[in-house]
């Protein structure tokens, strides 16, 4: 669950000032969703959402339960402003530490930190293999084939099962929940977890990390404007690429 | 004391509809919709999608294979089609409300069973027609008439500007049954596309709404099955009446779609566009133009809620439809006008929305009942407050 991307916020004074009630389902969890639904709907098997978050975050539950997952798990905490990264991994892997699954699918970052630890430290913490930035997921037999994006290429890795994986959104392209799924989600449970049902309290996570202010990118400078004839400004940007911006 | 029950809160499942229809307009209908309004070309395949997610049936039972949700969802989701392709929201409005609503107002349960669930889905698409060359809104002077002929009824006449004329598969056909009789002369059919005698008219020309399907439809010597009387005999009018009723709420919500695209994009090129050294929209006088378009389309807005929200409690809400569609509709006029004008001799050019917006938006004030139409109704209804 992240701040809608299209919402306006504000930096006043160091702190980051936004619409906490417009909180939408982060694209890469959605595409982490949408893979799952696909794995599901070719071999079988149950989609389970996990999301943690204050009331509302059962709204992103819910998106995700119209989508087709089958059941919803709201690990329920109470601000609005959330934990960091290690916080995070924390509740997760005490959550899931006495649970059964196969694959973790989990977004590679959020879309308002832009972290991408979470996923990486849920994955150490429970000892799963893993792999990050999956661009596809296959199952071949017991395992899971993740083909991912590196450096100059494609890969692909093999995990044996239960194993953890983060999505990248160029994986797929989440479905919109339609009304069929919509009053379908409305019969799906989705248990609330307590924190302290975990053995951990607010109060207790300690942050691995913490952000001391933001600030506001500056306006961008405004660029520079040629006239005259073309081989003349061809010549005279060469050179200022050169001598000014020193990209030659 | 009692509960007040004024919220202006949308509930999560009309927040999921909302969602779930701006991301597939954004996703698949705002990035062809120019292309669209050039080549007047009827999107079949966009069409169909909405029909697969449900949307072509969205408040009608899902006992007859609706998607089960109320009208406020339903203007919600017109409103999100209409503010990229009017066209394609009136396509879906006129289908639900009209066409398939009819038949879920005054059909029988054979009927429901036999028409909505393919008309919900998308599979068949809706055509309602009233209107015809010589009347309109005055449904007493229709010339179509239905004569009864054993166990099968005789249908002729002509019927215009109806939308889904060629496109559509089921028909809903108003005509009359006693020619002796005005109003109470008028019933209810159900027409199958694929019947003898049906026939389709070309597409009109028109000002906008381009990849609307609009044409005349022709019935000549029709054998429509007795069963396929649409509600009681002579009943036509007074469930027409109903039906208008709905299809308002509707077209309000559709005009407040148009009306918010004309602000978004007026909102966006005022800042983009710079003269004498600042962006025109922070001159006071384009200010005022957005401040009031802003402001009137929540008041629209709030309108179209109300009617919405009274027809969905069961409530008598003709003088609240009649009063959305009145406001709502000329609003988008004075919307996408202002909308042009902010835009300059660009608004005027078809690279921008703006200019298609006025277009579209000038059916509003004349489909489902002209102004001057409503306006007799909200004025008749207000005259019964007189005791």
């Amino acid at each position: 669950m992240v701040p809608d991307v299209a919402a306006p916020f504000q930096i006043k004074e160091g702190e980051l000032i936004m619409d906490a009630d417009r909180m939408v389902l982060n694209a890469y969890d959605a595409s982490a969703v949408e893979e799952a639904l696909v794995l599901k709907e070719k071999h079988g098997g149950e989609v389970e959402v996990v999301c943690i978050g204050p009331a509302k975050a059962s709204e992103t539950i819910r998106k995700a339960l119209a989508m087709g997952a089958d059941k919803g798990i709201h690990i329920s905490t109470s601000g609005d402003e959330g934990f960091d990264s290690a916080s995070y991994a924390s509740i997760l892997s005490s959550f899931f530490g006495d649970k059964e699954f196969d694959i973790l699918s989990l977004g590679k970052q959020s879309q308002d930190t832009d972290s991408g630890l979470t996923g990486s430290m849920v994955a150490e913490k429970l000892n799963l293999p893993y792999a990050t930035n999956a661009v596809g997921l296959e199952i071949e037999g017991n395992n899971l084939v993740v083909k991912r994006q590196g450096d100059s290429g494609q890969e692909m890795i093999e995990l044996p099962t239960p194993c953890a994986v983060t999505c990248s959104n160029d994986m797929n392209e989440p479905r919109i929940p339609n009304l069929k799924g919509i009053m379908a989600s409305k019969r799906k449970p989705i248990d609330v977890v307590e924190l302290s049902s975990l053995g951990i309290s607010e109060e207790d996570l300690s942050p691995a990390s913490k952000v001391i202010s933001y600030e506001q990118k500056p306006a961008r400078q405004a660029g520079k404007k040629f006239e005259g004839e073309a081989d003349e400004i061809a010549r005279e940007v060469a050179q200022l690429l050169d001598t000014e911006a020193n990209v030659i | 004391m009692s509960q007040n029950n004024l919220s202006f809160e949308l509930n999560e499942d009309q927040k999921m509809i909302r969602d779930s229809v701006k991301d597939f307009v954004e996703r698949h209908v705002a990035p062809s919709v120019m292309e669209r309004d050039n080549s007047k070309e009827f999107p079949m395949e966009i069409v169909k999608q909405l029909g697969e997610m449900g949307m072509l049936g969205i408040y009608h039972s899902e006992q007859y294979g609706g998607s089960g949700f109320d009208t406020l969802s339903f203007c919600l989701a017109i409103e999100e089609i209409a503010r990229w392709d009017a066209s394609l929201a009136l396509t879906v409005a006129s289908h639900t409300s009209l066409g398939t609503g009819h038949i879920a107002i005054a059909g029988n349960h054979e009927q429901k069973v036999k028409y909505m669930p393919e008309l919900c889905s998308g599979e068949k698409l809706g055509a309602w027609c009233l209107t015809e060359p010589g009347s309109g809104s005055d449904a007493s002077g229709m010339k179509t008439t239905a004569v009864k002929e054993g166990d099968h009824w005789v249908l002729n006449g002509s019927k215009i500007f109806i939308t889904q004329g060629s496109v559509g598969d089921t028909y809903v056909v108003l005509a009359k049954t006693d020619p002796e009789k005005d109003t109470k002369g008028i019933s209810g059919f159900i027409v199958e596309g694929s019947w003898e005698g049906v026939k389709s008219g070309p597409g009109m020309h028109k000002l906008g709404m381009n990849s609307s399907d609009t044409t005349e439809v022709i019935f000549e010597n029709v054998k429509v099955p007795a069963e396929n009387l649409l509600g009681e005999e002579g009943m036509g009018f007074i469930d027409t009446m109903k039906v208008l009723d709905g299809g308002r709420v509707g077209i309000a919500a559709l005009s407040v779609g148009i009306a918010r695209g004309a602000l978004e994009e007026s909102l966006k090129y005022s800042q983009e566009r710079k003269q004498f050294g600042k962006p025109i929209g922070d001159n006071q006088y384009i200010e005022g133009k957005l401040v009031d378009m802003a402001t009137e389309i929540d008041a629209a807005r709030l309108l179209v809620w109300r009617a919405a929200t009274l027809k969905d409690q069961g409530k008598p809400y003709t003088t609240e439809a009649s009063m959305a569609k009145l406001f709502a509709s000329e609003l988008s006029v004075r919307a996408a006008l202002e909308a042009v004008q902010i835009h300059g001799g660009y608004g005027y050019t078809k690279e921008y929305h703006v200019e298609r917006f006025l277009r579209d938006s000038k059916l509003m004030t004349i489909g489902e009942g002209t102004s001057e139409v409503q306006r007799l109704i909200i004025a008749r209804e207000l005259k019964k407050t007189l005791s």
